[in-house]
Formats: C-alpha cells, sequence, structure tokens
C-alpha cells in the first residue's frame, strides 16, 4: 500500500491533540482549586453567620427550639405560607403545606383508651399548620361519622364535637380555647377556664376565628389566631361526641393533651428576626439557611438561582469585531459541543424545605462545621452548602447553611477552556500548516527528483540528459547530488560502450594494415602456388576483418556526420516510392508492396539519410522473412505524424527485445545466419538514431497475429 | 626513380610498406616521427609524401607535417594515411591541400593504383591533353590520363578517388551506379555511409562553381547517376 508522506506526518500530527487533553486537565485541576477554595470561603461564611448568631438567646428561646426531641405529631410546624389564606373551609389554597399535613387517627387518642368504658375511635382528621404573616392557620379535615353540632339551645359547649385548643401565652401561663359552632359556618373561639378539663367559658375569644363547614363524611374546620398568642406551646384536640342524647364524648384526638399544662406540644415557626438578621448581612451571593437542632428551618434567605459563589464576569473584549464574530458563530458553538455551559435555571428542591438534612448538617449540630457537595436533582448544577453549628450557652442550638452553586466556577473554567481552545486551535492550526507545508515540499522535492531522473532515462533506457543537482543542504538534496553523479558515471559508461565499436575498430585497425600488407607483400614474392593459396585464404579472412571494423565505426561515423546535416524539407511519398522501386530490384524474390493511404507527406530531413534508414529496415525484413515472403510497405499519417510501417512474414521477434533490437550491437539472429555474413546488430541502431536525427521514432513488434513482424517509423510532418 | 616519404610510426607497418613500395620501383625513406621528417624535407622533398596523422605523440602532426609540405611546395602529392575514418578527419586532412585520404586498411594494389596515379596526374600536368583520354558529357570535360576534372572549362580539384568516382557515374551517363560498384570503381573497402560522403564532396565542388549543379543524382536505395541533359 502506498502512503504519501503528507498523509504519514498529517497522521503523526494527530498526536498535537494531546495538548488540548492536558490543558483540559489543567483547568479541571485548577477548578478543584477553586472549589476547595469555595469550599472554604463557604464554611467561613456560614461562621461569620453563625458568629452573628451565637449567644442570641432571644432568637433561640421558643419552646420548640428548646426541646430536646421532637414528637411527630405533637410538636408542629407552621409551615410559611406565601399567598393568604382564605378562611372559606376550603383547603385549595393550602398547597404549600401539603407535604406537612399529618393524618391523626386513634394513634394520637388522647383519652385513656385502656379505660374499660372506652369506646372504639370513629373520628380522624388530617392536619397542618401555617403562618402568613403575623397569623397562624390551623386546617382540620375531619372525617367522622356523625357530626353532632351545638344544640339550638345548648349553653355548654362540651355535649357536642368541639374542638379544644390550649396554648401558653408569652407569660407561660396555660390559655385554652374551643370552638364549637351550632351550625356550620363562621366560627369563632370561646375562652375557657385555664383549669384543666374544665368547660367553664369567660367569653368569646374573637381573635380566634374561621370557618367549620360540614363535608359529606365529616366537616372542615379552618381557623386563624395571631401569632403573638402563644408563647410557643400549642395543643389541639378534637372531642367525638356521636350522639346528643347522652353526649358523652366518644374519643379525643388531637396533637397534644390539651388539659395537660406540661404535655402540650409545641410550634415552630420560621423566624422573622432570624430572617432580618440574615438578610441585614447581605450576604447575596449565597442562599443562607438557619435550622434549629431538629433541622427544622428558621430562617432563610437568597435565592439559590442568583448564588453562584464566583462572580466569573465576562471580560469587554477588545477584540477586533472580526474574530469576535469568528468567536461568536463558530469557536464557541464548536467548544460548547463539549463543554456545558452552567445553567442557573435548575431544579431546587429546597425551594419550599421546612427541613433540611444531610451529613454536613448533622456534623454541624454535633459541633462541626462541615461542608457538602451535592446535585441539583436534574443534575443541571452541583450546589455546595457548608453548615456551621450555632452555639447558645455552649450548647448547639441550630446550625447556619451556606449555599451556592458551583456555577461561577464552571463560568470560570469554561472562559479559561475557551481560551484554552483558542490557543491550541491556533497551535495546532499552525503545526499542522508547518507540518503540511514541510510535508509538501519534501515530497515535492522527491516528486522532482524522480521526475527528473525519469525524465532524463528514455524509454529505451538510454541516458538523454543531465541531472541538475539539487542545493545540497539535506538528505534529499545528497539523494540528488549522488543520483546525478551516479547517472554521470552511468552516462560516461555508456559513451564507453557505444563508442566501443568505432574505438575497437580504430584501434585494430594499425594492426590489420600491419597483416594485410605483410600479407600483400608476401603474394608478390611468393612463387609457390600451393603457399600462395594459403596466403589468399588469409587475405580473405583479413578483407573480411577489415569489413567488420568498417561496419563497427559506421554507426560512429553516421552519428558525427549528422552534427553537419542541414535539414531540407522533401516528400515521403517519393522517396519510399523511389526506395520501393529499387527494392523490387535488389530482391526479386520478394514482392514488395507499397500502400500509400495519405496525399501529404513533406517531413523535413535529409532524403538520402531517410533511404538509409528504410535500407536498413527493408534489408533487415528482407533477412527475417520467408524466403518469397512479401514485404509490406504502408505510408499513413496519423495526427500529424507520417508513419511507415515494414512488415514481413516470418521468423518472430524474441518477446521482451521490442526495445532492445535498437539498441547498439544487440541482433537476435541466430548463430548459424551469423557465420554467413558480418551482421553486428547496427543495422536497426542506425536506423533509430536516423530516425530520431528527423525527430521521429521507430517501433518493432510482432504481428498481432503471430506471422510475422511490424516496424513502424513516425517521423513529425514539416508544418 | 620517384622518391617517396612514408611517415609513419607504427615501425612494422613502415617496413611492410616500404619493402612493397620499393619493390614497385620506387625509392622510400621512411620516418617515424615529424620532426625527422620535416628535417629531411627541409634538405628535400620528396616527389610524394604518404604521411600518418596521428605521430607518436602528437596527435594531429601529420596535419602540422602537411602543412609544411604544403608551405614548402604546393604541388608535391600528399596522401593521408591513417587509421581514423571519421568525417571531419577526413574533411581536415583534404582541406589542407592532400591530394588524398586513405585508410590503413586499404589493400596494397588500392594503394598502389593510387600512388601511381598521383604520379602520372604530377606528370603529365604540364603536357598537353590526349584527345583519346578525354570523356566530354555536357559541361563536364574529364582527363583520364592526367586525372583532371573541369566543369565549364573551369578545373574542378577532385581527389584520386573522387576522380575515379565521378569517372564511373560519367562513363555510362544515365546508368545507376550502385554504391558497391563505385567502391569497385574507385578502388576501396568502405561502407555504404564514406560513399555517401564522398558523393557529397564531389557534389560540394561543383557546386561552389556551379549553384545550378544537379546532375549526380541520388537513387534512394539504389545507388547514383549522372544525368544527362539532353541538348
Amino acid at each position: 500500500m502506498r502512503i504519501p508522506i503528507r498523509a504519514q506526518l498529517l497522521v503523526m500530527s494527530l498526536f498535537l491533540s494531546a495538548i488540548p487533553i492536558i490543558g483540559y486537565q489543567y483547568v479541571w485541576e485548577l477548578e478543584s482549586y477553586l472549589r476547595a477554595g469555595q469550599e472554604q470561603t463557604m464554611i467561613g461564611t456560614a461562621r461569620a453567620v453563625a458568629s452573628a448568631l451565637h449567644e442570641r438567646q432571644a432568637l433561640f428561646d421558643s419552646p420548640a427550639t428548646q426541646r430536646e426531641t421532637v414528637r411527630p405529631g405533637t410538636d408542629l410546624y407552621a409551615v410559611p405560607i406565601r399567598a393568604p389564606i382564605v378562611l372559606d373551609g376550603k383547603f385549595n389554597d393550602w398547597q404549600d403545606a401539603e407535604p406537612l399535613v399529618r393524618h391523626y387517627d386513634e394513634r394520637y387518642r388522647i383519652d385513656d383508651h385502656e379505660d374499660p368504658f372506652a369506646q372504639p375511635v370513629s373520628l380522624r382528621f388530617d392536619h397542618a399548620v401555617g403562618r402568613y404573616q403575623q397569623f397562624v392557620y390551623a386546617m382540620f379535615a375531619v372525617k367522622d361519622n356523625v357530626w353532632i353540632p351545638r344544640g339550638a339551645n345548648a349553653r355548654g359547649i362540651e355535649n357536642n364535637d368541639h374542638l379544644l385548643i390550649a396554648m401558653s401565652d408569652s407569660d407561660g401561663n396555660i390559655q385554652r380555647f374551643a370552638l364549637a359552632p351550632r351550625t356550620e359556618g363562621w366560627v369563632n373561639g370561646f375562652r375557657l377556664e385555664p383549669q384543666p378539663n374544665s368547660y367553664e367559658v369567660l367569653g368569646n375569644e374573637t381573635q380566634i376565628q374561621g370557618q367549620w363547614i360540614a363535608t359529606e363524611d365529616g366537616y372542615n374546620i379552618e381557623i386563624r389566631f395571631p401569632f403573638a398568642m402563644t408563647g410557643g406551646d400549642l395543643a389541639f384536640a378534637l372531642v367525638d361526641v356521636d350522639e346528643s342524647i347522652r353526649a358523652t364524648p366518644v374519643s379525643v384526638i388531637g396533637t397534644a393533651n390539651p388539659n395537660q399544662e406540661n404535655e402540650l406540644g409545641t410550634i415552630a415557626s420560621q423566624s422573622t428576626d432570624i430572617e432580618d438578621l440574615l438578610r441585614s448581612l447581605q450576604y447575596t451571593r449565597s442562599r443562607v439557611w438557619v435550622v434549629d437542632k431538629h433541622l427544622r428551618v428558621l430562617a432563610r434567605a437568597g435565592d439559590i438561582q442568583q448564588a453562584e459563589g464566583l462572580r466569573a464576569s465576562r471580560r469587554q473584549s477588545t477584540a477586533p469585531q472580526w474574530w469576535q464574530y469568528i468567536e461568536r458563530e463558530y469557536l464557541l458553538p464548536l467548544y460548547y459541543t463539549v463543554l456545558t455551559r452552567p445553567s442557573n435555571d435548575f431544579v431546587d428542591e429546597l425551594a419550599n424545605a421546612f427541613a433540611l438534612q444531610g451529613t454536613d448538617i448533622a456534623n454541624a449540630l454535633d459541633g462541626n462545621a462541615d461542608a457538602l457537595w451535592r446535585l441539583s436533582p436534574d443534575n443541571k448544577a452541583v450546589i455546595l452548602s457548608a453548615a456551621h453549628p450555632i452555639y447558645v450557652d455552649q450548647k448547639v442550638i441550630g446550625a447556619v447553611i451556606v449555599e451556592q452553586t458551583t456555577n461561577g466556577i464552571r463560568t470560570l473554567r469554561n472562559q479559561a477552556l475557551e481560551r484554552l481552545f483558542h490557543g491550541m486551535l491556533a497551535i495546532m492550526i499552525v503545526a499542522v500548516l508547518v507540518i503540511l507545508l514541510f510535508a509538501t515540499r519534501i515530497s515535492n522535492r522527491i516528486r522532482r527528483l524522480r521526475d527528473d531522473t525519469e525524465a532524463i532515462i528514455d524509454a529505451s533506457g538510454k541516458i538523454i540528459g543531465e541531472l541538475k543537482p539539487m542545493r545540497r543542504y539535506d538528505e534529499i538534496g545528497d539523494l540528488s547530488a549522488s543520483f546525478s553523479s551516479v547517472l554521470e558515471r552511468l552516462t560516461h559508461y555508456t559513451q564507453y560502450l557505444e563508442n566501443m565499436a568505432s574505438r575497437l575498430s580504430h584501434e585494430l585497425r594499425t594492426p590489420v594494415a600491419i597483416v594485410r600488407s605483410s600479407l600483400d607483400n608476401l603474394a608478390v614474392i611468393q612463387t609457390d602456388e600451393s603457399e600462395k593459396a594459403y596466403t589468399e585464404r588469409a587475405l580473405t579472412g583479413i578483407e573480411r576483418l577489415s569489413k567488420i571494423l568498417t561496419r563497427m565505426s559506421e554507426a560512429t561515423r553516421l552519428e558525427a556526420s549528422l552534427a553537419s546535416v542541414k535539414k531540407s524539407p522533401f516528400n515521403l511519398k517519393d522517396v519510399v516510392s523511389v526506395c520501393c522501386e529499387s527494392y523490387t530490384a535488389i530482391y526479386p524474390a520478394h514482392p514488395i508492396q507499397l500502400k500509400v493511404s495519405t496525399e501529404k507527406t513533406d517531413v523535413a530531413g535529409a532524403p538520402d539519410l531517410f533511404a538509409q534508414l528504410l535500407d536498413k529496415v527493408v534489408a533487415n525484413a528482407v533477412e527475417f522473412s520467408h524466403p518469397d515472403g512479401p514485404i509490406g510497405l504502408h505510408l499513413w499519417i496519423e495526427q500529424q505524424t507520417a508513419c511507415i510501417s515494414i512488415t514481413n512474414q516470418g521468423q518472430l521477434l524474441p518477446s521482451g527485445m521490442e526495445k532492445d533490437v535498437f539498441q547498439s550491437m544487440v541482433s537476435v539472429r541466430e548463430e548459424a545466419a551469423q557465420q554467413e555474413d558480418v551482421h553486428l546488430g547496427l543495422g536497426l541502431y542506425i536506423a533509430r538514431t536516423i530516425a530520431e536525427f528527423h525527430g521521429g521514432s521507430i517501433n518493432i513488434n510482432n504481428l498481432p497475429d503471430h506471422t510475422g513482424v511490424c516496424v513502424v517509423v513516425s517521423l513529425p510532418l514539416n508544418s | 626513380m620517384k622518391r617517396i616519404a612514408l611517415v609513419e610510426d607504427d615501425q612494422t607497418l613502415r617496413e611492410n610498406y616500404t619493402e612493397a613500395l620499393t619493390r614497385q620501383g620506387y625509392s622510400v625513406s621512411g620516418y617515424d616521427n615529424r620532426a625527422a621528417a620535416e628535417n629531411a624535407f627541409a634538405t628535400r622533398l620528396p616527389d610524394l609524401a604518404i604521411i600518418d596523422i596521428g605521430l607518436k605523440h602528437e596527435y594531429d602532426g601529420g596535419f602540422q607535417l602537411c602543412q609544411y609540405v604544403r608551405n614548402l611546395s604546393p604541388t608535391v602529392p600528399i596522401i593521408f594515411f591513417t587509421a581514423r575514418d571519421n568525417d571531419i578527419d577526413t574533411v581536415s586532412g583534404l582541406r589542407m591541400g592532400a591530394d588524398d585520404y586513405l585508410t590503413k586498411d586499404i589493400s596494397l594494389p588500392h594503394l598502389l593504383a593510387r600512388i601511381a596515379a598521383l604520379f602520372r596526374r604530377a606528370e603529365l600536368q604540364h603536357q598537353p591533353s590526349d584527345e583519346s583520354a578525354l570523356l566530354e558529357v555536357n559541361d563536364l570535360q574529364l582527363d583520364s590520363n592526367r586525372m583532371l576534372c573541369s566543369w565549364r572549362k573551369h578545373p574542378v580539384d577532385l581527389t584520386i578517388t573522387e576522380f575515379w568516382m565521378l569517372y564511373s557515374l560519367v562513363k555510362k551517363p544515365g546508368h545507376v551506379k550502385s554504391r558497391q560498384q563505385l567502391m569497385d570503381d574507385s578502388k576501396m573497402v568502405v561502407d555504404d555511409t564514406t560513399i555517401t560522403s564522398h558523393i557529397k564532396r564531389i557534389r560540394q565542388k561543383f557546386s561552389a562553381l556551379d549553384e545550378q549543379f544537379d546532375h549526380i543524382e541520388t537513387l534512394y536505395g539504389m545507388g547514383y547517376r549522372w544525368r544527362a541533359i539532353d541538348s
């Protein structure tokens, strides 16, 4: 398989693509440093926020916060509700609190279920507490087999289904209230005697207000009261009465027992005080949470979508307009097929969170600051959270959690990678171009050397020119120089070979003359007839030797004389016709068949030389022809070239000799034929020399049907 | 007795020819280098000089010698007798005033015939021409005795070989003479190319006198003939 040098070097240059990989890894490394830095900064931020909250007892003095453990269903959390709630007994505006709606059934039975007279529970309800501005809202979706409203004339409130509410005021005194409407609709609370189990009504409590609406299988209660009414303790209990005659409570189900002062539940809610404090700290570049030690959110500030951490501002580019265009339209889209642009539009699972979790917070609540990396649920952003404990009286009371995304770092990384890619791209393009240029130059030089070398050797292997050596500043130059010198030596050798015949004949001529003159002398002085016969024979031999010498130098003499021959236009057809007439006379045994297929046959040259060419070729054809075989000559024009074919039937040319027979001293005659006459294989060489003198060429081939041989001489027409 | 100077550096060959020529009744003095020959010629010129071109170390000592002889006498016949058979040497040799240019493998009888012919030409130079030996065709006049040729009364300076060749053609005007016949008639054994060269030189000599000269016609593949103009 042939692979050009250029392609090979291009493949090699693929290794250049390792550079961006290293750069990419470097940028990754950088990013991880930045992340570590961000982590430390965040922990610092968390510590700073925590410092602002340390020992601020007032902010954390609510019973909910003070409790060591959280009793599910009893210690309530007032969900911050964003849209105002309409007190209409319908709960479609309670979506914010939906996750915290709790189902209360016999597990939350408050009255003694082991009492021998205890009746089975027939009431259960779903309940949630919310907070909107300064009001606590509570919802109860009650399922009761029978709703017994307060009798129309009943003064007491205990002989029907009613809701008991207990809370401690800011002074720590128990306040008890009840709701027991006569009909469904707007309802206000009654203030009860603070004494446990007492149904003594002290009066209306209009601060507790709401709706009590009957439903298919029970009733809905939706109430509100000012958050300030409670000091943090709160209990709700629904007393179920199923028949109005005896009107004894069937069961009491609630968040805590309102009749036991020490067992009231707590209500936690987000602290506006802490939120104000957080806001005043102005850590707007992050989202800050404050949680109590039960992981419940006490305050939050900031928006995670805006919390990018580092602000990687895109620098104002001073690059020229065209470069900015290329960058924007081509390069950046290309890069961002690999890179991802960090998006602030990710899903935040904590958007409405009321409680947080995570090992970092757990560690913080154990007293150790910690940080945690996590992915947003849609994998679009990496969020870093750092948690730091808040101490009150040497005790961990809660934790500050600071959150940021790494989008800032990622943007920074992307910008670094963009610049890196710009650089890499430039380096690679330049490197590839340089390599391509280099390879092109090398291969061009090699190709030129090859072409030059091939150009100075013709089809027959003859060296027809001189190789001009290239400048010698590298191996190719050396190669060229050595080619040149090899060819030069070869030329000399070829010339030596070509001149060999003539030199030989020249050198042999003197010894031959000595032998001949000696024999001539001998012939004169000899008287003995028998001796004379030998002399005669020796003379015949020397005669033949002389002939051989003459023939040997014929080609050289012809070449020498060609230099002085002036070309003149002549009609090829006439020369061929005249020649054919004479061949008819010279070779009476062979019919000469001339066919002329053209009118215009003017060529430039020397007619007698051409005739000599024809003589040689025809003599050759006759020699290789069958006895009495015809010799066919055909003259035609082909593409501004006059062609003459000389065809004879008979012995074929050995394959592979088509070019060689035109070389000097090459003969394909059989041994026997050689001995009869002097053949040095110069006839066709002379023919070629003459054809080339006329600017033409000569070729010999076996006939396609293998009956003979055809020589074609082509000469350019005289224009 | 005719005196022949033989300048030839090969001793064997010199001796052979000396003997052969002596046997023919010539007085032969042999020289093997130019200086010796020049010294001898300065004293007395020979009647005919046979000179080899390459003499010892002098590649074309023969040419210099020829010029030397021609300076002494414009008439002494000079024959170049050499192993060199190329056109360039032949032409330069003849231009220097040599009367003939022969290659060394010529047979002794052919050489003797030329020597005899040159002597005869020199002898008969100043004698009136013998009518019977005159051959006239068109404007050409050939004197076979004196081996002189003239075209329209202008003498044409031909070598012996050329004269014989032309004579062969003119003897039977219109008849084709093949190269082989021309070789035989001009008493030499050469190849076709040499014959072509000779014919070319003869034409040139005539063309120098008459630009319109075109009586020597080439018949490709066959030979040459003298084209007699019907008058």
